[in-house]
């Protein structure tokens, strides 16, 4: 029986690691590696059928980083892409019985927003130099405290945010089914949650995506 | 049940490796072939440009040629009107030369004509003068004399009345 909360853990290296979440997440890395493979295969300067299609993905996501984060997001293109293609794999395939999702830990979602925060000062650092410490004391000294707790707020909200969507969309989804004794009397709740849930996983990969891109490009952009 | 342990590295250190992975084998080869389309698009849209500057261009130089060469038709025909013109007012005038030619020839044809006739006729007038008078008077002076006399005679003829012989 699957108990919530309670994780198989592994030691390696005298280090300690959630077993399920590693290896769902190698599960997701690879369906993502062999659709996105399966999807540019024989690409042509003529488009036809889905080349059209992840063409429009591909246009539409530069568009939106253009706007977003300005000319220099551009590079970080494929790391907005691979987040979004990671975060909704990841979230869908807990939907699937016997499997989780990698979302539903704490670890997956807190090191996705660390790594997006860590970027984010890494990169207006290195673009705005003395600028990006300067607008921490804007627009007067004292507001360092406020910008602070907004700074630290920011992986925090992103990655409890993520998680407790999944976390919660999978237990509700355990605990529909125990609910009565007979399981068929919750067929119909299971399955509209289940639809749900879908949409949930979607929306939250969306979410995540976008606030990591507004985020980042805050650092890219040229306010001035 | 909320508990951060080394997982967190190791999500962090897949999700890079799938952005590694995914910008190796999906994102490049399609911004790659997005690129290259647009460079193909631009290029074709500048040949295009080109191509209609030359072609308009071409179509000025043919103008202008055009135009030159109806000048240089006109200032042609023109030289050709002239040439004919000045040719045919050469020949009328060579033409009534000749005709004036002829008609000083034939002046002087008829006068030597006239004078060879009038010639002529003295010269039979004085043979059959001199038959005529010398069955009236042989034998009285010589022939000598006798043509000396009538010659005599008849030069004055001449000088009165053969100027006025119409021939």
């Amino acid at each position: 029986m699957h108990e919530i909360g309670v994780r198989e853990t592994t030691r390696f290296l005298g280090l300690t690691f959630n077993t399920e979440t590693i290896l769902m997440t190698w599960l997701v890395m690879a369906i993502v590696v062999i659709i996105s493979c399966l999807a540019v295969r024989n690409l042509k300067v003529i488009p036809t059928g889905c080349q059209n299609f992840i063409e429009i993905i591909v246009v539409w996501l530069h568009g939106q980083i253009d706007s977003m984060m300005g000319k220099r997001g551009r590079m970080l293109a494929p790391f907005i892409v691979t987040l979004f293609l990671f975060l909704l794999t990841s979230n869908l395939i807990g939907l699937i019985p016997t499997l989780a999702s990698p979302t539903n830990d704490l670890n997956t979602t807190l090191g996705l927003a660390l790594l997006v925060v860590v970027m984010v000062h890494c990169l207006g650092l290195y673009f705005k130099k003395g600028h990006y410490i300067a607008h921490f004391f804007q627009p007067f000294a004292p507001f360092v405290v406020i910008n602070m707790i907004e700074e630290i707020a920011k992986p925090i909200t992103l990655a409890f945010r993520l998680f407790g969507n999944i976390l919660a969309g999978e237990i509700l989804i355990i605990v529909l089914l125990r609910l009565t004794e007979n399981p068929f009397w919750m067929t119909i709740p299971s399955v509209a949650w289940l639809g749900f849930s879908i949409f949930i996983s979607c929306v939250h990969a969306v979410i995540f995506t976008m606030l990591s891109m507004a985020y980042l490009g805050n650092a890219l952009k040229d306010s001035h | 049940m909320i508990e951060i342990n080394a997982t967190l590295i190791a999500q962090v250190l897949n999700f890079l490796i799938l952005v590694v992975l995914l910008r190796v084998l999906a994102y490049k080869p399609v911004s790659r072939l997005l690129e290259q389309r647009s460079k193909k698009i631009q290029d074709s849209i500048d040949k295009a440009e080109a191509d209609q500057k030359a072609a308009e261009e071409t179509l000025v130089q043919y103008k202008a040629k055009l135009a030159d060469a109806n000048v240089k038709a006109q200032e042609i025909v023109e030289k050709a009107e002239k040439v004919a013109r000045d040719e045919h007012d050469a020949a009328v005038l060579a033409t009534k030369k000749e005709i004036e030619q002829m008609k000083a020839t034939a002046a002087e044809d008829i006068q030597r004509e006239r004078e060879k006739i009038a010639a002529q006729l003295r010269g039979e007038v004085v043979s059959l003068s001199l038959a005529a008078a010398g069955k009236v008077i042989s034998k009285n002076i010589d022939n000598k004399e006798n043509e000396r006399l009538i010659n005599d005679f008849i030069n004055s003829l001449d000088k009165e009345k053969l100027g006025d012989l119409s021939c």
